[in-house]
């Protein structure tokens, strides 16, 4: 369980100070699908960067199975994300110079996972998104969808307990976007991984099972159950 | 991410910027480059020099001189006080000295120091002439032959010990004294003639005189040709490469015919004084400082090795320090070329940390990336310069009359040692953009387009 109690971040010092998020408390029970929600501006990436460890928050606590995050040491944070959790961001962020398999390979090496198991898994992971037949291809050759779903790849190869996504489907057309959706719900059904999306979109709203939205940095509203 | 994973990466990333890699690596390139050519010069100038000692100097005597100036320069700024217990006044290379000589009893009481097995005095004697029937006569040297020489031989042999009136002609005597080949001069005999110099003294007063008593008081005497060695290019000089040689004995005695009567009969600059198990050097060491209690200064083979590896060495660091500029200035084309590389790999950076890899192994994988660009350039430097030195070494030994040596001798583990010496240096100059590289903020990374 992710819990999340009296979250505040402030950007800049003084004069330039901005009120990112405020007063943020809320739970997510695992295995659950979780969209966060709100116009641009109102501080989602926000509450999701400091969720996973990314940010830090100004005050308040994030405790992930009971434990503050903000008081492990730097290394056991790495190696908490490295095992535990994954990313999936607007813009991709694949390496376009190195090949498919070696995006994939990527969380696998950085949490130190066997030499010999790797392949397996990589492939594995491939597969899921429909890409083993572009293993040894640059990923600077793929197609904008494509690229997505390498990015899902990566993010699943290591069966991550938490999948954040910050609009996964936010430069991609609807057929494509969709491919993406379905793949991550089907993967928290298979695999029972935590699913927090941040999007604009109200469709992908309503197939989670938790909507939070939030306006100014403050949460709006907390909705549950499939709509 | 285990270091073999971080590797991997760093060799990846300088693949995907091939010319920004090489050019960098040729920098350092060029700093190597020189750094092998100076190591490889100075290898040979120093066993140039020890080959030039050892094949003019017994490693096993000590040089032994009463006169304690003889191997240092005295003080020429100040004046000397005279004393009438010395040996004569004489001009050493422009400066007016006194020197003093070893008599009989010196080199009877240094041969009686532990350690020491027997004393020669340094004689070499000048001919007044060295002919042969029907030839010119030519003025020469005649010095006594050591064992140690080991001389190259076009024809003949030496013997363990040099028979009376048998000697080893060197080749630039054969055509002069009209032999057509070496070995046609085997067992041929030629004259050698010596001068009294109380003869010579007295053309100072009397010209006429001398030249009618010099007649004489000359001695010719026969020798046998019984070996012709090649002319060495270790010769201590381009003289001695025309020195005949016999035994000790007899060099002694025409050294004696030519002294007798005058001050200098039988005093002897220094003399050489073989040591017991020489090639010890402790026993060496040992016996140099008995001797130099008993009063004479003493040189040994090791000092004057030493004198000149020295002045080598002075060289040696010159060159060396504008190849280590090279590579300093080098080095700024490291650290500019990874902060490059961490600019330009800022979302990758961002990447690896959102996905939990530590700081320590991103700066590791910079750190590594710039020591792979040190290692290629090292590589790429050290190589050229062994190729093209090894290429170059017969045309130079040629140009500089070396013989069969090498100017450039390569070791490889030198080459190694430098090369590995530049890869830690380059990792150094990529320690600050590899802590840029570790402090960049995830978030800040990620959102850079
Ligand atoms: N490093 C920063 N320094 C100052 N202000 C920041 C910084 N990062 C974010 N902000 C501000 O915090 C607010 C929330 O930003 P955030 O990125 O969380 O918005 P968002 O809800 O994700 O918007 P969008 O839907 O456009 O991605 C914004 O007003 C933004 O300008
Ligand atoms: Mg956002």
């Amino acid at each position: 369980m992710i819990e999340v109690n009296n979250l505040t971040k402030i950007y800049g010092k003084k004069d330039t100070a901005f009120n990112a998020l405020k007063d943020i408390t809320l739970n997510i029970e695992d295995k659950s699908t979780v969209s966060i929600i709100g116009k641009s501006g109102s501080g989602k990436s926000t509450l999701m960067h400091i969720m996973s460890g990314l940010d830090e928050p100004s005050s308040g606590t994030v405790l992930i199975d009971g434990v503050d995050i903000f008081k492990m040491k730097e290394k056991k944070i790495d190696a908490f994300r490295a095992s535990e959790m994954s990313f999936v961001f607007q813009s991709f962020f694949v390496e376009g110079n190195a090949t498919c398999y070696q995006n994939v390979l990527l969380p696998l090496e950085i949490a130190k996972v066997g030499i010999t198991k790797r392949k397996k898994m990589v492939m594995e992971a491939l597969k899921a998104v429909d890409l083993e037949d572009k293993v040894s291809a640059k990923a600077s050759t793929l197609s904008g969808g494509q690229k997505q779903r390498l990015a899902v790849a990566r993010a699943i190869v290591n069966k991550p307990a938490i999948i954040f996504a910050d609009e996964p489907t936010g430069n991609l057309d609807s057929t494509n976007g969709d491919k993406i959706m379905d793949l991550l719900f089907g993967l928290n059904k298979s695999i029972g991984c935590t699913l927090i999306i941040v999007t604009h979109d109200p469709d992908i709203a309503k197939q989670t099972s938790m909507r939070v939205s939030i306006k100014d940095g403050k949460i709006e509203n907390i909705e549950k159950g499939r709509k | 991410m285990l270091f073999i994973d971080i590797v991997k990466r760093s060799l990846r990333n300088l693949l995907t910027s091939k010319a920004r890699t090489i050019l960098t690596a040729l920098a350092i390139a060029v700093g190597t480059f020189a750094l092998t050519l100076t190591l490889g010069a100075s290898n040979g100038a120093k066993e140039y020099a020890n080959n030039i000692v050892r094949s003019n100097f017994d490693p096993t005597e000590l040089i032994v001189s009463k006169d304690p100036n003889l191997f240092s320069r005295q003080d020429a700024t100040k004046p000397q006080v005279y004393n009438p217990s010395f040996g004569s006044i004489s001009t050493f290379g422009g400066e007016t000295r006194q020197v003093q000589y070893l008599n009989t009893a010196d080199i009877a009481k240094i041969a009686t120091t532990k350690g020491v097995s027997s004393v020669q005095p340094a004689i070499t004697v000048s001919l007044q002439y060295i002919t042969r029937d029907g030839q010119k006569k030519y003025i020469g040297t005649l010095a006594p032959y050591n064992s140690y020489q080991k001389p190259e031989l076009l024809a003949g042999s030496i013997p363990e010990k040099i028979q009376d009136n048998t000697l080893i002609l060197p080749q630039g005597f054969l055509s002069a004294l009209g032999f057509s080949s070496a070995k046609s001069a085997i067992g041929q005999n030629i004259r050698l003639s010596v001068q009294n110099q109380t003869s010579l003294n007295s053309i100072t007063t009397n010209p006429l005189a001398a030249l009618n008593s010099s007649d004489n008081k000359s001695q010719e005497s026969v020798f046998k040709v019984i070996a012709v060695s090649a002319t060495a290019s270790t010769s201590i000089s381009a003289a001695t490469s025309l020195y005949l040689y016999t035994n000790i004995n007899q060099v002694e005695s025409l050294n004696n015919y030519i002294y007798s009567g005058t001050s200098s009969y039988q005093k002897y600059l220094t003399a050489y004084a073989k040591v017991t198990d020489g090639t010890n050097l402790t026993k060496l060491n040992t016996a140099q400082s008995l001797i130099k209690g008993e009063g004479y200064s003493v040189q040994s083979v090791v000092d004057t090795e030493k004198l000149i590896t020295q002045f080598i060495s002075v060289i040696e660091g010159i060159v060396t320090l504008f190849g280590l500029i090279a590579i300093i200035a080098s080095l700024f084309g490291v650290v500019n070329t990874m902060y490059i590389s961490v600019l330009q790999r800022t979302r990758e950076i961002g990447l690896m940390k959102a996905l939990g890899m530590h700081r320590k192994d991103i700066s590791r994988l910079f750190k590594i990336e710039a020591g792979l660009i040190g290692l290629l350039g090292g590589i790429i430097g050290s190589a050229l310069a062994v190729g093209i030195g090894t290429a170059l070494n017969p045309a130079i030994s040629n140009k500089l009359s070396l013989g069969n040596s090498n100017l450039l001798i390569f070791k490889a583990s030198q080459i190694l040692i430098l090369i590995v010496v530049l890869a830690l240096i380059a990792i150094f100059a990529g320690l600050l953009p590899a802590r840029k590289a570790a402090k960049l903020d995830p978030i800040e990374a990620l959102r850079t387009e």
